[in-house]
């Protein structure tokens, strides 16, 4: 038996051999931080010292009316960012995959211009258009006599106009990943529909969409990572505001750490968004690991 | 078979080692570079945010943000003789400072010498990262350099800054506005800081509203208010001023929560309501105010002397419109006008090494008494008289700005925590303009939020517990 298992060993050796620089690379940068960061969870620090305080931190975020609003914004950005990108991505790729060639890479690539430029830009174009007492939006408004309307300054408009911004800005990519999951699609599929007189919505809803099931689980999990960690749009239109109405949590940690120089509430905050992500992910990727 | 796994391992264990290696050799490298002090060889880092580009100004060739201390730095190596001496001269964003110190603290590689407003500063101090510089402050300095200067950089009882210059904040004013809008008489000189009582004030801004040609300006309002973040935050603690609320009581905790706090913010709500400021104010931060301000779409807006310098050198070259641009004081209903100032100062990081701290002092010392280099604080407002008085002929300003002295009050309150409270306030402002919350109650939240953070901050104070 032990001679087995020293035989695997030696079989194996050299593939380990093989991964471990790149496992060394995952350790130090990813492991390790992540193990960092709940332990600093549990401690005061300053420039000084450092002082173990138990869940003290996790307390505080449980006391802060702000940490609320910043979970329950980062929700309501999941829910309907993800849900937006994923119905119109599918909407857009489903009509077009089957036209010309040329025809899907002009759709292809107008909507994936957003993802190129970056987040940044997009976001300095969007406050240009929206300041309100200069942007464009706001003079028209005033123009055609709608008065001073300021959509990022208003509680009930600014989550929509976030929400429109990042997925406006995103979508492209989900869009490409269906359009080439939706060529991959066997043909015999649409043909067969066709001789037992299925029609467009029948074929969408009955082959297309469950083919390209794999792309959609994909698509959700890596929209829900990126949307958790909201934090560009934020900080360049609204800084959180008006009146915390849309800090979100990573904006939430950004301020606690760099701002207020909390690193121990900052940490606290990293790890509850870890455990959230990782309780997220981890049903979509068991459907993901099954389905293969 | 097995010549062939032999030669893979020894290829693994080859790139393994080189990967590890470049990270050790990467180590060594910093490391060489942090400590500097041996020997006699001391190496000092000193780090700026922009203050003023060239030594003395900025039409010298060449001129830059670190020309002024790769200067200083010159001049000090070359007549100092109690170490060999090296001086990095590093200019850094000013909205990236915490984030840089912080992380570098936390590192262990402070910078030794730290150039900036002294207001953003004092969590350094309270945190205890910064050492105390009375030993290098003497007793010719100590008159030269006016009190009221040293208290803001007093901490306790021990001098953490050493002033250089200062920047008074003011209001400034489009004086060719007042006049399409009949409003001469409210004109202060070109070289006055013009005070106006509380009514007139209110006279100006309806005026501004009513009178001014749209033909000639349109889309423009009477006066700047912008809240979205912390920036130019110390115009709108002026405004919650000026019924007379004192902001800080003798124990430096807030006490906005009266009557006369909420009057002024009403008075900020009621102009806001009624047109007198740019639309949108929740949304809009100071730079916005100040662009729409260069635009003429403001009549009145925020100012420091910085800010006033680079307006006119825009309009001198034409890339904003020119016009006749004014300075005015923050009126309060007393008549007293409501002043502050941003006073400019280096100070010294802790670095446990203390033949850097004796440099970084002496190099302080060198640059902020140096007869010669003083001088560059004539691109803000020097803090020294001496060197008012030789450059009053130069800049008529000086002596308007000397005259405010007397009514100057401490925003910061030198309270721990400043820079976590400045986060306090600008979401009630929001709050306030948006309608989500009344006057009254936006007093009473900022009081309270505010009094938790520097109740916490204390808790960490090195000042508070020494």
């Amino acid at each position: 038996m032990r001679m087995l298992r020293n035989n695997t060993v030696k079989e194996n050796i050299t593939g380990y051999l093989f991964i471990l620089p790149q496992m060394i690379v995952f350790l130090a940068f990813l492991v390790y931080p992540i193990l960092e960061g709940m332990r600093l969870s549990l401690y005061r620090i300053n420039y000084q010292n450092e002082k173990f305080v138990g869940l003290d931190n996790y307390m505080t975020l449980f006391h802060d009316p702000v940490f609320f609003k910043a979970l329950f914004n980062t929700v309501i950005f999941v829910i309907f960012i993800v849900i937006l990108t994923v119905g119109f991505a599918l909407f857009v790729a489903s009509a077009v995959f089957d036209k010309n060639a040329k025809y899907v890479s002009f759709i292809r690539g107008s909507y994936y211009i957003p993802v190129m430029v970056s987040m940044v830009v997009m976001s300095m174009v969007w406050s240009f258009l929206l300041n309100p007492a200069n942007g464009l939006i706001s003079f028209l408004a005033r123009d055609s006599g709608l008065g001073n309307i300021n959509l990022l300054g208003n509680t009930k408009t600014v989550l929509p106009i976030i929400i429109f911004v990042t997925f406006a800005t995103n979508v492209g990519q989900a869009i490409i990943l269906y359009i080439a999951a939706m060529i991959g699609v066997p043909k015999d599929l649409f043909e067969a529909a066709e001789i037992d007189g299925a029609n467009r919505w029948q074929v969408i809803r009955k082959i297309l969409i469950p083919s390209v099931q794999p792309s959609t689980v994909y698509i959700t999990i890596i929209n829900i990572i990126a949307v958790l960690k909201i934090f560009v749009v934020i900080q360049l239109l609204t800084g959180g505001g008006p009146n915390n109405s849309s800090v979100t949590l990573m904006y939430y940690l950004y301020n606690n750490a760099f701002k207020y120089n909390q690193l121990g509430t900052a940490s606290a905050v990293g790890v509850i968004m870890f455990i959230i992500t990782l309780l997220l992910s981890v049903p979509q990727l068991r459907t993901m690991l099954k389905a293969k | 078979m097995k010549r062939k796994r032999l030669i893979s391992m020894v290829a693994v264990l080859a790139l393994t080692m080189s990967v590890l290696s470049a990270c050790g050799s990467k180590d060594n490298a910093s490391s060489g570079n942090e400590s500097t002090s041996s020997g006699d060889k001391v190496d000092i880092t000193v780090w700026l945010t922009p203050q003023w580009k060239g030594v003395l100004n900025a039409s010298e060739q060449g001129a830059d943000y670190d020309s002024f201390f790769k200067k200083a730095a010159e001049k000090f190596t070359a007549q100092y003789t109690k170490y060999k001496t090296n001086v990095k001269v590093e200019v850094i964003a000013a909205d990236q400072r915490d984030q840089l110190l912080n992380v570098n603290l936390s590192g262990g590689t402070p910078p030794d010498v730290f150039f900036e407003s002294i207001f953003p500063m004092g969590d350094y101090v309270h945190r205890g990262a910064l050492v105390p510089l009375d030993d290098i402050v003497d007793d010719k300095s100590k008159t030269d350099i006016a009190k009221s200067y040293w208290d803001a950089a007093t901490f306790g009882d021990k001098v953490y800054f050493y002033p250089f210059q200062h920047n008074p904040g003011t209001l400034v004013y489009n004086a060719d506005m007042f006049k399409a809008a009949g409003l001469e008489k409210y004109l202060g000189g070109a070289n006055e800081i013009k005070t106006w009582t509380w009514a007139e004030y209110q006279e100006i801004l309806d005026g501004l509203k009513n009178k001014l040609p749209k033909d000639k300006y349109p889309n423009a309002y009477p006066m700047a208010l912008y809240g979205v973040n912390n920036q130019g935050d110390t115009w709108n603690l002026a405004y919650l001023r000026t019924f007379g609320n004192k902001f800080f009581d003798d124990k430096g905790n807030i006490i906005l929560d009266d009557a006369n706090g909420v009057k002024a913010a009403s008075w900020l709500k009621k102009l806001y309501d009624g047109g007198y400021t740019n639309p949108g104010a929740e949304s809009v931060s100071s730079n916005d105010a100040n662009a729409m301000f260069q635009n003429q779409q403001l009549g009145i807006s925020f100012t420091n002397p910085v800010l006033f310098t680079n307006s006119k050198v825009n309009m001198d070259k034409g890339t904003s419109p020119k016009f006749d641009m004014r300075l005015a004081n923050i009126p309060s209903e007393s008549g007293d006008p409501l002043a502050f100032t941003y006073v400019v100062g280096a100070s010294v990081f802790q670095s446990k090494d203390p033949k850097k701290v004796e440099v970084a002092k002496d190099f302080v010392k060198f640059f902020s008494s140096d007869p010669e280099l003083v001088k560059s604080s004539k691109n803000g407002i020097p803090v020294r008289s001496s060197v008012v008085d030789a450059l009053k002929g130069e800049n008529p300003l000086f002596a308007a700005y000397d005259a405010d002295a007397k009514y100057m009050f401490n925003f910061t309150g030198n309270v721990p925590g400043y820079s976590q409270l400045r986060e306090v306030l600008y979401p009630e402002l929001q709050a306030l303009y948006t309608g989500a919350k009344t006057p009254e109650q936006v007093v009473k939240d900022y009081q309270t939020n505010g009094n938790k953070v520097i109740e916490d901050n204390k808790k960490n104070s090195v000042i508070f517990n020494p």
